[in-house]
């Protein structure tokens, strides 16, 4: 394994998964939002939008809070301190494995 | 997966969705509009209402605005709560709208004073459509910068067009503030149409897909 192939062996395989990286990416310029404004930004449908933030939900990277706003509850959708740590990690990362790959 | 390319155009996506509904265009579009009529009953009924008119339509304007918020736009695309940045953005909104009837109804209030004042007012008071055209593309172009909606530089330069031609036809301040209200509300309506079209409502509580 040469010392550029290290670099990449670092990044963070559950958010390198493009469907999961658009949630997390979507999410991390937010403060918290629900499923619904999730699903239009991202254009995932429900079943795969759901099926990726269980994973990232059991791995602690984003939570799932029910809330109520106008007295109608909804499910709010917001990174962890650990997601946030693991999404700024995997960006720089990805980047210091780009930077390494010649022109 | 979308082509997005950083951080920022997915935030700027997030925050454009939200405000691509037209009501903002159709809420300032009111005010510049109910402002104009108060000059008009000013003139017919005899009472100062242009002095009253920017708090009330503060007090009518901003919560239906909020109301509308909650009833259109998040049941279509959803809720999302921007942080500081977006409450900041929010807050900038009313500021500038509290900061813009204030600055016209002080020029309004002095340009009508009957007591003698100095000569350089008075060279700005004949010159004041204009003034108060550079002023609102000057306003707008602060909140299109701020809220990243470009269609505000359009309604500043469209204020500043009519009232530079106000100027010099010698057109009724109110009947410039209707004409600019009316256009900015017509413009929001056929964005809220829009809006209304390509988002509409979902059957069902999509809210719990996520459980």
């Amino acid at each position: 394994m040469s010392p550029s192939d290290e670099g990449i062996q670092n990044v963070d395989r559950l958010i390198h998964e493009p469907s999961r990286l658009t949630i997390m990416m979507h999410l991390y310029v937010v403060e918290s939002a629900d499923f619904q404004f999730l699903q239009y930004q991202t254009g995932m449908t429900p079943g795969n939008l759901s099926s990726h933030l269980r994973k990232l939900e059991d791995a602690g990277y984003v939570e799932v809070t029910k809330e109520f706003v106008d007295r109608t509850p909804h499910t709010a959708l917001r990174l962890t301190r650990k997601g946030r740590d693991a999404f700024k990690e995997y960006r720089r990362n990805v980047k210091r494995f780009i930077d390494k790959l010649p022109e | 997966m979308t082509k997005q390319n950083t951080l920022r155009d997915v935030e700027k996506k997030a925050y454009m969705s939200y405000h691509q509904d037209g009501l903002i265009d159709i809420m300032v579009g009111l005010y510049a509009a109910a402002f104009g009529l108060g000059i008009f009953a000013d003139k017919v009924l005899d009472f100062n209402f242009a002095v009253i008119m920017p708090g009330i339509m503060i007090a009518i304007v901003l919560p239906i605005w909020i109301a509308a918020k909650r009833k259109i736009t998040m049941p279509r695309i959803g809720y999302v709560n921007f942080g500081a940045r977006g409450s900041n953005k929010l807050f900038a909104i009313f500021l500038g709208l509290m900061v813009a009837g204030l600055g016209v109804f002080f020029l309004f209030t002095l340009a009508t004073a009957q007591n003698g004042r100095p000569v350089w007012i008075d060279t700005i008071f004949q010159y004041g459509m204009i003034v108060i055209g550079l002023g609102a593309a000057l306003i707008a172009s602060l909140f299109a910068y701020t809220m990243g909606l470009k269609r505000l530089h359009g309604y500043g330069l469209l204020t500043l067009a009519l009232f530079t031609s106000g100027h010099f036809l010698a057109l009724p301040f109110e009947y410039l503030l209707l004409i600019v209200g009316s256009v900015i509300i017509a413009c929001g309506a056929a964005l809220l149409t829009q809006f209304l079209r390509r988002y509409p409502l979902q059957k069902g509580d999509m809210d719990n897909v996520a459980q």
